[in-house]
């Protein structure tokens, strides 16, 4: 294939930048790590993220993030056949149960990371 | 074993990668989006205050296993499907080399090492508090 083949149609780009969310989201979560580590290193040590520099860099990284979250919970669809009273569950249940447990989920972390600050 | 019934063996070793590969891009879907949002815009802007601001409200919930383990799960089951994507993304521009064994033990070693590094960073960062 020639080398710019993902360029020739809207579709092919879309699932080319589908596939590269994955590399700012291991960046942002290898910063977490990083973030993790450095809680060890004592008050007067720790340096709090603030700059907007990092700002910049996550929000980069949550557009990327979102599109993730959004194509892969709505393959569910396509991916995931269960049935209920024998009656296979129709794929936009499946699809909206999914984007309905990102809410929850979402709400349920944010509730933990602002609830245990000061 | 006859013919048959080896051409009909389970691929394991598929299923185990797409065990990890579906439940990561799962996970990271459901949950990474809020932690940027929160930890990487809204806290550092001091919009909201938020758990990692300040370091012992960060270490304090660090001690909880819960805490931990969802950490642990999280980094390790994302970097099995970060790697799984990110290798194919190689392919799909090209590098077929990345689809062989040395691509598989570069990016499926490299989500163990990352794995291995956040079991070492969790249970060294934060004494384990139960209660």
């Amino acid at each position: 294939m020639p080398a710019g083949w993902w360029l020739r149609k809207r579709h092919y780009v879309l699932y080319i930048v589908r596939e590269f969310t994955a590399l700012p989201m291991a960046l942002w979560l290898l910063w977490l790590l990083y973030d993790v580590k450095s809680a060890g290193a004592g008050p007067s040590a720790f340096q709090p993220p603030r700059s907007i520099g990092f700002v910049v860099f996550s929000a980069v990284c949550l557009a990327f993030a979102t599109y993730h979250s959004y194509t892969f919970l709505k393959l569910a669809g396509v991916i995931i056949h269960v049935k209920l009273f024998d009656r296979p569950v129709p794929p936009t249940v499946i699809v909206l149960t999914m984007f309905g447990l990102w809410a929850l989920a979402s709400i349920a972390i944010g509730a933990v990371l602002i609830g245990f600050a000061r | 074993m006859n013919a048959e019934t080896s051409q009909h063996r389970p691929a394991l070793s598929h299923l185990f990668f797409w065990f990890l590969f579906a439940n990561g891009g799962g996970l990271t879907a459901l949950v990474l989006p809020v932690h940027i949002l929160v930890q990487g815009i809204l806290g550092p802007l001091a919009i909201v205050p938020v758990v990692d601001q300040h370091q012992d409200t960060w270490i304090n919930i660090l001690g909880n296993p819960l805490v931990k383990l969802y950490l642990l799960a999280l980094i390790a089951f994302a970097f099995f499907h970060f790697a799984h994507r990110l290798r194919y993304l190689l392919v799909d521009f090209g590098l077929h080399a990345a689809k062989g064994v040395p691509g598989q033990v570069i990016f499926y070693g490299g989500a163990v090492l990352v794995t291995l590094i956040a079991v070492w960073v969790l249970l060294t960062t934060a004494p384990i508090k139960l209660g």
